[in-house]
This record gives C-alpha cells, sequence and structure tokens, in this order.
C-alpha cells in the first residue's frame, strides 16, 4: 500500500525540521565516535599521530593484567552501587508515599535533601566524602568510628578493599536520589483501589509490597536499573576527586582509566580502544532498555 | 511563525553585531592571547600575587596602549593542561604566549619561536640562569624557545625541636624515626599517592642519588631493567620499610603532591617529611610564620653511598605567534612581571618560588626567606629535571601508582616495579 501525496509532503516537511538535530548529532557526535574508533586501531599519542591501522592497541588491551582487573573493579562498582541505589532509593520512595498517603508533615523536606546530593556535582561529593574518610584523628567517619571502638585505625581510602567500599558508599549518596525519583513517580501512579482491596482481603504490608507492588512496578525497575547502570558505567568525576583510582588501581574504573590514559600518559590510541569498550558495553545496556520499551509499546 | 520580514530584520541585527564586535577589534593594534595557570594569572586567589600582576601588566600596558591583552586560565591539573595545550599548539590553535610546565617544554619545540634575539635585546645573559634551566629550554639547534621563571627544588623538611641533626641516609632515617614514632610522631611522610608530586619528590631524587637513569640517551625507558631495576627496588623497598614499621602511615597513599601534607603537618603530629620549597609560603599562611621557625630544611635523604639528588621542577614562557610585533609585546609582557631582573624578583618573592636566574638572588628587588639561600645551594649542586622523553608521563603514572600500592599493601616493591615496567614497555 502507498501512503498518500499529503502523507508524503508531510514527512519530507518533518524530516526537513529534523534535518538540523541530525547534523547536529553527526557533528558532536558520530563524527567524534568514529575519530575515537580511528584512533583506538592507530598507535596515536598527543604528541604524534599514528600512522596505519591495526589490532594491536586492541591485542595489548585485553592481553593487560591491568586492564583485567580494571574491568573487574568497575564490575564490582557497578553492581553495588546499582544494587544499592535501586534498594535504597525504593525504601525512601515507599517512605515518601507512605508519608504523603498519610499526610505526614516535611516530606517535601525529605525530598528536597535526598535530591540535593543529586543536584551537587560529582566532584563536589568526591572532595566532600574525602574530607569525611579522612583517616586523621579529624576526619568525621573517623570520629564516629572511634567513639565505638576507641582504639580502631579504620583505612577509609589508603587499603585497596576500604577504599572500594568507601568509593562505593560516596556514589550510593550521590545516585540514590535518581532511583527514588523514578520509583517514586511509579508509587504515585500505583491504584490506590489495588491498595484498598489488598487491605480488605488481610494482606499485610509485606504481602502488599511483595504480591502486588513489585509485580506491578517491575517495569519501571528494569528501566531503573538499565540508567543507573549506565550512570555508573560512567562514574569518573567523583572517583577522580574522591581516590584518583587509588590507591594502586584498586578504584580504578573504566572510565576513570580512559581520562588517565589520554590526559595523563598521553595515549589516545590505548584510551581510545578502552572508550569503545564502554561505548560499547553502554549500547548494550541501551539495546536493552529500547528493546524492552519496544516490546511494552507492542 | 517565520516570515521574510522576520528573517531580514534578524539577519541585519546579526550583522550589525558583527560589525560592532569588528570595530571594537579594529580598535586595538592587535589583540595578544595570553594563557596562564590559575595561580600565576590575574584570576588568582591569593591577593597578594593578582596585586602585584595587576601592576606589572598596567606598567605593560603603557608601552602598549593599543594592544588588547586577551587572558585565558589553564586548567589547574597541569597534565591535563599541558596535553591540551600540547593538542592546541599541534592544531595550529596555540595562543600568543603561553604558560608551560618546564620539564615538558621540549614536546613543544616544534611550536614555539625562538627568543634568542629578544633576549639579548633584553640584556639578558642566558649564563645567569641555573644550568638546568638554560639547557631544557633550547632546542637542537642551539636556539632558546622559552624562558623558565621559577623554580622549585624538593627538600626534607624537620622539625627542629624534635629533630638535632636531620638525617643523611635512610639508615639514619630509620634510627632517627624510632625515637620520634616511640614519642607518639608520625616520623616520616612523603607524597605517596596518585599524581606527579609523588614520583617527582618521593622517588626520583633517591632514584637519580644512586645513579639510576629514567630513560636513556634516545628517550626510551630503562628504569625496569639491569641495575637501574635494583634502583629503583630500593626506593620503594626504602618506604615499604616505613610503613612496616610504622613510622609512615600508610594514608600518605592518598597524598598525591606535596601540598596534600600540609593539613598534617599543621595539625602538629609530624616531625619530618619530604616536600617542595614552595611549601613553605603555603605552610607560612597556614601555621604562621612562629610555627613555620621550628622547621628545618635538609637535602633528600639518600642510600649509604649515593649521590645527593633532587628533582627541580618550575614553569616557563613560550612565545607560538610567528607574528614579531606580538612576540615583542608577549616578551615584553613577561619581561616585566616575570622574567626581567625586577620582575623575577618582584614574581618569585610574592609568590614563594625560587629564582631561576642566579643574579636576582642578590637583587634587591627580591625578598628572600629563611630558607631561600639553602634552597639556592641544593638546587645548584643537587638540582636535576624530569627528562623530556615523551614516555616520561607514562612513566611517571606507572611509577605512581606503583609507589602507592606497595605503601598500601596491595603490592610488593618488586610486583609492583615489574607491573609499572610491563606496562609502560609495552
Amino acid at each position: 500500500m502507498s501512503a498518500s501525496p499529503g502523507r508524503v509532503r508531510e514527512d519530507r516537511g518533518l524530516a526537513l525540521w529534523l534535518l538540523p538535530l541530525a547534523l547536529l548529532c553527526i557533528a558532536v557526535f558520530v563524527i567524534p565516535v568514529f575519530q575515537i574508533l580511528r584512533l583506538s586501531f592507530s598507535a596515536s599519542t598527543l604528541m604524534k599521530a599514528g600512522k596505519g591501522l591495526s589490532l594491536e592497541t586492541y591485542s595489548r588491551l585485553f592481553s593487560s593484567p591491568d586492564f583485567l582487573s580494571i574491568m573487574l573493579t568497575t564490575l564490582i562498582f557497578v553492581v553495588a552501587s546499582v544494587a544499592l541505589q535501586v534498594a535504597l532509593g525504593f525504601a525512601i520512595a515507599l517512605y515518601l508515599d507512605h508519608g504523603r498517603s498519610q499526610g505526614y508533615r516535611g516530606m517535601l523536606l525529605v525530598r528536597t535533601a535526598v535530591l540535593a546530593a543529586w543536584a551537587i556535582p560529582g566532584v563536589v561529593i568526591g572532595v566532600v566524602w574525602k574530607m569525611l574518610f579522612s583517616e586523621l584523628d579529624s576526619g568525621l567517619v573517623m570520629s564516629l568510628v572511634r567513639l565505638v571502638a576507641p582504639g580502631a585505625r579504620p583505612q577509609f581510602l589508603s587499603s585497596p578493599v576500604p577504599a572500594l567500599v568507601s568509593s562505593i558508599v560516596a556514589n550510593v549518596w550521590r545516585g540514590t536520589a535518581y532511583s527514588m525519583i523514578l520509583l517514586y513517580a511509579g508509587l504515585m501512579t500505583f491504584p490506590r483501589e489495588l491498595d484498598e482491596a489488598a487491605h480488605l482481603d488481610g494482606a499485610g504490608a509485606l504481602r502488599l509490597l511483595f504480591r502486588i507492588k513489585l509485580p506491578i512496578l517491575a517495569p519501571l525497575f528494569l528501566i531503573c536499573i538499565l540508567l543507573v547502570t549506565v550512570q555508573t558505567f560512567n562514574t569518573f568525576d567523583m572517583l577522580m576527586a574522591l581516590t584518583g583510582g587509588g590507591p594502586g588501581r584498586s578504584t580504578e574504573v573504566l572510565a576513570l582509566n580512559i581520562y588517565k590514559t589520554i590526559f595523563t600518559e598521553f595515549d589516545l590510541s590505548r584510551g581510545g580502544a578502552a572508550a569503545m569498550v564502554l561505548l560499547l558495553v553502554n549500547l548494550g545496556i541501551t539495546w536493552v532498555y529500547f528493546r524492552f520499551l519496544k516490546g511494552r509499546a507492542e | 511563525m517565520i516570515t521574510a520580514r522576520n528573517l531580514f530584520v534578524a539577519v541585519f541585527l546579526a550583522l550589525a553585531s558583527l560589525l560592532v564586535a569588528q570595530s571594537s577589534v579594529s580598535d586595538a593594534d592587535f589583540t595578544l592571547s595570553w594563557t596562564a595557570h590559575p595561580a600565576y594569572s590575574l584570576s588568582g586567589s591569593d591577593p597578594n600575587r593578582v596585586s602585584y600582576l595587576k601592576g606589572a601588566v598596567a606598567e605593560w600596558q603603557k608601552s602598549y596602549p593599543k594592544v588588547k591583552l586577551e587572558a585565558n586560565l589553564l586548567s589547574t591539573n597541569n597534565t591535563e593542561a599541558m596535553a591540551k595545550l600540547l593538542e592546541q599548539a599541534a592544531q595550529g590553535r596555540a595562543p600568543d604566549l603561553a604558560q608551560i610546565d618546564t620539564y615538558v617544554l621540549p614536546r613543544y619545540l616544534p611550536y614555539l619561536q625562538p627568543l634568542d634575539g629578544l633576549i639579548k635585546a633584553a640584556g639578558i645573559d642566558m649564563k645567569d640562569f641555573f644550568p638546568f634551566a638554560d639547557k631544557i629550554v633550547r632546542g637542537k639547534d642551539g636556539k632558546v624557545y622559552g624562558v623558565q621563571f621559577t623554580t622549585d627544588v624538593r627538600v626534607l623538611f624537620y622539625r627542629k625541636d624534635l629533630v638535632t641533626t636531620p638525617p643523611k641516609t635512610w639508615d639514619d632515617v630509620f634510627r632517627v624515626a624510632k625515637g620520634l614514632k616511640d614519642k607518639g610522631y608520625d616520623a616520616f611522610l612523603f607524597p605517596a599517592g596518585l599524581a606527579e608530586g609523588a614520583a617527582n619528590t618521593s622517588l626520583w631524587g633517591m632514584f637519580w642519588g644512586q645513579g639510576g637513569e629514567l630513560t636513556d640517551a634516545g628517550g626510551k625507558p630503562v628504569f625496569g631493567t639491569g641495575a637501574n631495576r635494583e634502583r629503583m627496588l630500593n626506593v620503594l623497598r626504602f618506604y615499604k620499610s616505613l610503613v612496616d614499621q610504622g613510622y609512615t602511615p600508610s594514608r600518605v597513599a592518598n597524598y598525591g603532591n606535596e601540598a596534600d601534607l600540609n593539613t598534617e603537618v599543621a595539625a602538629g603530629k609530624v616531625a619530618m617529611f619530604l616536600g617542595g620549597n614552595f611549601q613553605v609560603a603555603q605552610l607560612s599562611s597556614i601555621i604562621g610564620a612562629e610555627g613555620m621557625a621550628k622547621w628545618g630544611v635538609a637535602r633528600i635523604p639518600q642510600k649509604a653511598g649515593a649521590k645527593n639528588a633532587t628533582s627541580a621542577g618550575g614553569w616557563s614562557w613560550g612565545i607560538f605567534t610567528k607574528d614579531p610585533a606580538k612576540q615583542k609585546a608577549a616578551f615584553d609582557l613577561i619581561l616585566k612581571a616575570y622574567v626581567g631582573t625586577e620582575g623575577m624578583g618582584g614574581w618569585t618573592s610574592v609568590a614563594g618560588y625560587l629564582p631561576t636566574r642566579k643574579s636576582v638572588y642578590t637583587s634587591p628587588s627580591y625578598k628572600p626567606d629563611a630558607y631561600s639561600e639553602l634552597f639556592k645551594t641544593i638546587l645548584e649542586s643537587d638540582g636535576r629535571v624530569r627528562p623530556p622523553a615523551d614516555i616520561y608521563p607514562q612513566i611517571s603514572t606507572e611509577m605512581e601508582t606503583a609507589l602507592s600500592a606497595v605503601v598500601s599493601g596491595t603490592k610488593t616493591p618488586e610486583k609492583a616495579l615489574d607491573d609499572a615496567w610491563a606496562a609502560v614497555s609495552r
């Protein structure tokens, strides 16, 4: 079946309107991505443009023990951060929703306080948490720990495992608000009749949560997890300020590694190759996201 | 709705504003673009520095009333700033005049303009500069492509009320540190985090003192092979022993730059630390002149039998523009504010750096602090600059990571060094 002449004209008009946006996308996204892709197959540094193209950079990247340890660190950081952010975000969203339904005062204040963490730039969050995790006696968290255990001298940032845990804590503090907003929006659209019907049927709060609310909100959870995962994979500013990736490489995630490779080692090809890996990870998650949305729409 | 009339008005207004902007530019002979580190610029946070620079720029502007000075800033992350400036230079977008971290200046040589004529016309003798400051700015053709206007030096700071004789060797360090630890002090601190300060202050001086070399004459890395490997291992093992024996807290793995130690020093529990001369000014502003008077300065302790060595850093000015008129204006600006006898004396005094010209130390314009003479002596006898090899940033990054890993107990010195060597060799 062929489209009517009016429809064709309308489509052409729309295409014309979209042209500036398409050109902008090509200029600021497609061309830079191809440039990075080209660099990743060359042997370029900031000082010298590489000649010819080869797979050598990728071969060196994937055979490097550092890269494998960075990927493992990234995986731990992302999985722990996403799980905690979504869980805590949902807990706060439930609390806010409950407060709203009961007409508690101060809910706006709580929402604003949680959102403030999301609005603060990552670098500032890194600096603030670095001060909180100071290993001097004057450090806030150190003071709290020593109230409970006077002889303790925890190494929040100078020992590999605690440094990774501290980084996850700071990232969860930063990112929980985003999950909270998404899930709170879902809870607000939750039909109250279902709530009341469940109560009349004698369902307790836990049963209501696990048998009714969670299944209904499951699609929203999936969207939330996908979006938060992409954000967490790209985390770099906060870690740069908090640990710089150290001690050693114990908190060096992939995005931070790309930055350091390009801007402190001047290695454009290796940085480009690592950036392509990160891009593929993000594209994979985005593909799942759109597949899911398409499936829902159909 | 977009009509032909609206479109005409919009185009007319855009052209008119362009013409207005163009006419304001054409009032000046030319625009001189000047890019500096924020702390060395009119936008710095130190009012004394800014006041000094405003005065110097105003003086310069009297000679160039029709030149418009366009001041831009580098990022405060030096490595990143230098990388971006290099990229600009390679693409032909470099500013007319820019501040360059001296040890990377050789990488800018293809884009910088020779300054010999301007230097000679200003009556400056290159022999007046410390040898390292003269050597680093020269190209293969022997011409001068930059002017190093500040320098700094890495030293041992020690509390005079706690340490009667500063340690000269690592054995001395352990001996002195034991008594200090028993008294409850953090005996010996040093930057061991992930920044250039850790490599430059904590590693290179001790490595060079043993005769170690980071790269060969051709710029290829050699720090991880043969005798150099053993020398670097000695340094890493020394630091590991300090941490293992409780003389150094492992939290130094979080301190990438020398200034990161200032908070600890101000808290009063530190007895000795490795740092840079510029910390005198920083610490004086934190703990006051009285607190600073407790601190003495000595050479970096070395392995028994090794020579004295330390890393000398500092900043240079480079001129990228090929326009002779702009070159002259740019050079006169740095002459007035940073490079001439009065300029260098004034700037280094107000900012707490060391002059690179020997004659400036005896100039009335230079106001030395209590340590300046000793810093000058150490610079002259022990000062050495980092190799200008293309591979240096990677060596530095990998060795910072290695030191941080050793101090935090993540890796043994052998494993950390071998990993760093493997990463650089790849």
